[in-house]
């Protein structure tokens, strides 16, 4: 008797429809399936952005929509790069110490494979063992496994003490800043068997796929992290529509209310935060083998902060906003910040923008905030109309009068 | 009758201020009561106890059959129990509309999971209707509840309460703001509420009180003062000197 999802939310299918079309077009000028009109790195670059747009889709749901502002999503996906990337770089290791190892007189035993791997691992912090949370790194299902259980696990702890104990408002956000800061730092170490500040490198290298080369592959990730975009878009839209996104949007109003109407808000929240954190975790998992390099400085507090700025500025609220905010600023930062674009020669003055495009932010941050609570995706209410007349206040006619200027959008 | 909710001996105080001073309090099934006292009484506090707002520090809060203690839920456990809650401000969710918020209110199961796969069927559509027929919004339902007046959205609180089919309802002055209209429609329906299910009332209001006509508590610095018809607790001298002789 109702209408399937999309039917009733039709910005899920026109979201839908761009990623598809744009997916393909970025296949058909790529190097390694077309024209080559896009190079390699500029693929690498676009399926990177569908990832970050993944991460802002799942911070709009814990945001914009349960209204919890947590300033710590990039450590969710760091995370789940890691544990990605533990896998990939024993994988490969794996296979290179095999290949040098083949030429000895007596053939190599697992152990002493094991062992080589272990000293090419972890030479540059001066260990020639794997640390006890390397056991599954042999297994590709059982780090794809830890990709969702290991940040998973850790929203639910955190987010069970911090809701438990009604932690609100900014409290709340200094506490989920807390909580990356203190990941990072704690990363940071050698001795915290993630090779401290080298990071785990060599990503790219996909174990088995030497044979297809980087053009290909950028490809096969950018379709990949297209698929998440969408599965995980489409997941999101679903819990926020419904007697669910209901609630939810109610715990961000009228946090109290709802507990009269007997419903725990606590267990919202934290399904809400375990959700987003995996979705993240996920898409971080597909971002770091693009990127070739994870390392702690992706769990910094600014990087979940920049999140919430790319997804104030799209328009948090509305999932395509957040989407649309992380595409259009991460691809804006990243052409300011690569040195690409042109100086800006004022006379007295030269604008270096790798060093202004902060300000530039920082300011348009301030603006849409101030301007236009409603972000880019307020530019779609524009074009359907739905603009609330500007009379200043007096009255809107004979028709129209008793209404205020705002309910008049409907 | 055997009491619905009891309220023995309970004191609450905040910073050394005795909101609540050895209170004690009972209701029945399906009884209409008004709880009238001057400002700072207690009203507001003795509501917040029984929904679990407020840890009374010492005292007992029996609900139910079983005599069950309210002191050891939260209030969403509470809620769930059957006690629903009107505040004297009306808060309804703005952002979302009339069926949105009465759907929310549905009595059903609360889970979180349970909420997530949780499909409208005809009856839940049906059930909503007649509520919204009940309180006079049904051709408002597809409204942002942001955009009613002042009464309307009382009146949509009310039918919200009415959707979670609690057993008891705390009502906090709904007559607060309204005209005069408004507050005949909302005696009519208060009354009628009283039918089915136990309400208590918080007002200033005493026409308002008079025209509920039902048995009256006056509060006065955290404790009853006197218990009665209107007539009978009007007529009282302490009662006059507190509170009438005020106004």
């Amino acid at each position: 008797m109702r209408k399937p999802l999309v039917l009733r939310h039709p910005s899920i299918l026109v979201f839908l429809g761009v990623l598809a079309v744009f997916t393909v077009a970025v296949t058909v000028l790529s190097a390694g399936y077309g024209t080559g009109a896009i190079s390699t790195s500029m693929v690498k670059t676009l399926g990177k952005t569908l990832c970050l747009a993944l991460a802002a889709v799942a911070m709009d749901l814990v945001w914009g929509y349960a209204g919890i502002l947590s300033l710590g999503q990039m450590a969710f996906f760091a995370l789940g790069g890691y544990m990605i990337g533990m896998w990939l770089m024993v994988a490969r290791t794996e296979g290179i110490v095999t290949g040098t190892l083949a030429n000895l007189p007596i053939p190599p035993t697992d152990a002493e494979i094991s062992a080589a791997v272990a000293t090419q691992i972890f030479g540059v912090v001066g260990s020639d063992k794997f640390p006890l949370i390397w056991a599954f790194s042999g297994s590709l299902w059982g780090q794809l496994a830890l990709v969702v259980l290991v940040p998973g696990l850790l929203a639910l702890v955190f987010g069970w003490l911090a809701f438990r104990s009604r932690v609100n408002g900014v409290y709340l956000s200094i506490l989920t800043q807390a909580m990356t800061l203190a990941l990072a730092l704690y990363l940071f170490q050698n001795d915290s068997g993630l090779r401290g500040n080298n990071g785990l490198s060599g990503l790219q290298n996909i174990p088995g796929l030497d044979a297809v080369g980087q053009e290909k592959l950028s490809v096969w990730f950018l379709w990949a992290s297209a698929l998440a975009l969408g599965l995980g878009y489409l997941l999101i839209a679903w819990v926020a529509s419904g007697k669910f996104g209901s609630v939810t949007r109610a715990i961000r109003d009228d946090e109290a209310r709802v507990r009269f109407l007997g419903y725990s808000v606590e267990s919202y929240k934290l399904v809400v935060f375990v959700l987003a954190a995996v979705v993240t975790a996920i898409a971080g998992a597909l971002y770091y083998p693009q990127a070739g390099i994870i390392n702690p400085a992706e769990l910094a507090p600014i990087a979940s902060i920049y999140l919430a700025v790319w997804v104030a500025i799209g328009g948090r609220g509305r999932l395509y906003g957040a989407a649309i905010g992380a595409v259009f600023v991460s691809l804006l930062s990243s052409w300011f910040t690569g040195g690409r674009a042109p100086d800006l020669n004022l006379g007295f003055y030269i604008v270096k923008w790798v060093d202004w495009w902060q300000v530039m932010l920082g300011l348009s941050f301030v603006l849409v905030t101030l301007f236009a609570p409603k972000g880019l995706s307020g530019l779609v209410d524009l074009f359907e109309g739905l603009r609330p007349p500007r009379r200043r206040g007096a009255a809107l006619g004979p028709d129209m009068g008793a209404l205020r200027e705002k309910e008049a959008v409907e | 009758m055997t009491a619905l909710l009891e309220v023995r001996g309970i004191s609450v105080s905040f910073d050394g201020f005795r909101a609540i001073n050895n209170l004690s309090f009972e209701i029945g099934e399906c009884e209409l009561r008004a709880i009238i006292g001057p400002n700072g009484a207690g009203k507001t506090t003795f509501m917040d106890i029984v929904t679990g707002k407020t840890r009374p520090n010492e005292g007992q809060v029996l609900w139910g059959e079983g005599s069950k203690s309210l002191l050891k839920m939260n209030e969403s456990q509470i809620a769930r129990a059957g006690i629903g809650r009107k505040f004297q401000r009306p808060t309804v969710f703005e952002d979302q509309t009339v069926s949105e918020n009465l759907t929310m209110a549905l009595s059903a199961a609360r889970g979180p999971f349970s909420v997530l796969r949780w499909r409208p069927s005809a009856d839940s559509v049906a059930r909503v209707a007649e509520l919204a027929e009940e309180v006079g919004l049904a051709d408002q339902l597809a409204r942002k509840a942001g955009e009613l007046s002042h009464g309307q959205k009382q009146w949509l609180e009310i039918g919200m309460l009415l959707a979670q089919d609690p057993r008891l309802l705390l009502v906090d002055e709904p007559a607060a703001g309204m005209t005069l209209a408004e507050r005949e429609q909302t005696t009519t329906l208060l009354r009628r509420l009283s039918e089915r299910h136990a309400v208590v009332v918080v007002e200033h209001d005493m026409d308002f009180v008079r025209r509920l006509d039902c048995k009256v508590t006056v509060l006065h610095e955290g404790s009853v003062l006197a218990e009665g018809s209107l007539d009978h607790v009007t007529a009282n001298p302490e009662v006059i000197e507190v509170y009438l002789g005020r106004g």
